[in-house]
């Protein structure tokens, strides 16, 4: 298949090109003779320039319209195409995302976050000193019910051993726990 | 719930220890208190009040009595037994009268000794339980709600 640069340099094209230049030159030479002329000049000259005028006067009205109707066509059609895409799997498989954070200044990043305000932040909403609080309890209970069952284990070692130097038996205390 | 488990006399003995700190801390209290009093009274005049044996010793035997009676009468548990998991009752595993809990606190603070039965009667009385019918038991109520 032809490329485009081998095409405009085909003879064919460059005397049609060369034809085209002629046939404009000629025409603009014809114009300027016409305005020349001393009647039909003057007349042409203006009705010219009154073309002209209208001519940007319509493309000043209706530029705006027109550009308001090309943008929203091109966004229809750009969300069209992206509704169409899978844009995480095309920027998995085209975007190196190493490559991007390798480059990317944590330090920087990291410089521009008031971390003491956000500790504090976090801090407020984790509540400490319900935490602690409760640990502290919990802690607390644990010994109570420690002591406490070492002091009924001992009761128990010490009544065994009296009762076995008596020769008693030792289920006259109440129910066991 | 409270099992009915008489208190043997290592806890009983440990609760005592821990009731006689808290009247010893209640003693420094009250006497804190006077010399206070009597620094704000006659502060030119001012000495350190050094009371006398006996003083100490009706002191020490009053305070601890109240402070006996007025637990055992109110829940059944002086700090010592709520540090122990125990709990004062009667033969109904009901909490104690005041004139009952005031007799036995005296008897207690009058004869500490009367403890040292716990070890050798069966259903671990001590001699005031013996003569006032009372109980130490496990108060398993307290541990859970602690």
């Amino acid at each position: 298949m032809p490329s485009a640069v081998s095409v405009l340099k085909h003879p064919v094209v460059s005397v049609a090109a060369g034809a085209g230049a002629v046939a404009v030159h000629g025409l603009a030479a014809c114009y300027r003779t016409a305005t020349r002329l001393p009647v039909l000049g003057q007349p042409l000259d203006r009705g010219v320039s009154a073309l002209s005028r209208r001519g940007d006067h319509v493309i000043a009205v209706g530029l705006e319209p027109a550009r308001m109707l090309l943008t929203s066509v091109v966004v229809q059609i750009v969300q069209q195409v992206l509704d169409q895409l899978d844009l995480t799997a095309l920027v998995r498989d085209r975007v190196d995302v190493n490559a991007i954070a390798r480059d990317i200044d944590i330090d920087a990043i990291i410089a521009r976050i008031d971390l003491i305000g956000l500790a504090d932040t976090v801090i407020d909403g984790v509540d400490l000193p319900t935490i602690i609080r409760q640990s502290t309890n919990s802690v607390t209970a644990e010994v109570m019910t420690d002591v406490r069952t070492q002091g009924e284990r001992a009761d128990d070692l010490v009544s065994g051993i009296v009762d076995r130097m008596l020769g008693r038996r030792g289920d006259t205390v109440g129910p066991p726990r | 719930m409270t099992d009915l488990r008489s208190a043997g006399v290592v806890s009983r003995g440990t609760a005592a220890v821990i009731d006689l700190i808290v009247v010893l801390v209640f003693l420094g209290v009250i006497y804190a208190g006077m010399v206070l009093a009597v620094l704000a009274f006659s502060p030119r005049a001012f000495s350190f009040p050094a009371p006398s044996l006996i003083f100490s010793t009706i002191g020490i035997g009053a305070v601890a009595t109240v402070y006996l009676a007025a637990c055992w009468s109110i829940s059944g548990c002086t700090a010592g037994a709520v540090a122990m998991g125990l709990r004062v009752v009667d033969r109904n595993a009901d909490r104690l009268r005041w004139s009952t809990a005031l007799l036995r606190a005296a008897a207690c603070v009058l004869f500490p000794i009367g403890l040292a039965w716990v070890v050798l009667d069966s259903r671990r009385r001590s001699l005031q339980d013996l003569v006032f019918g009372s109980r130490v038991i496990y108060n398993r109520v307290g541990m859970l709600n602690s």
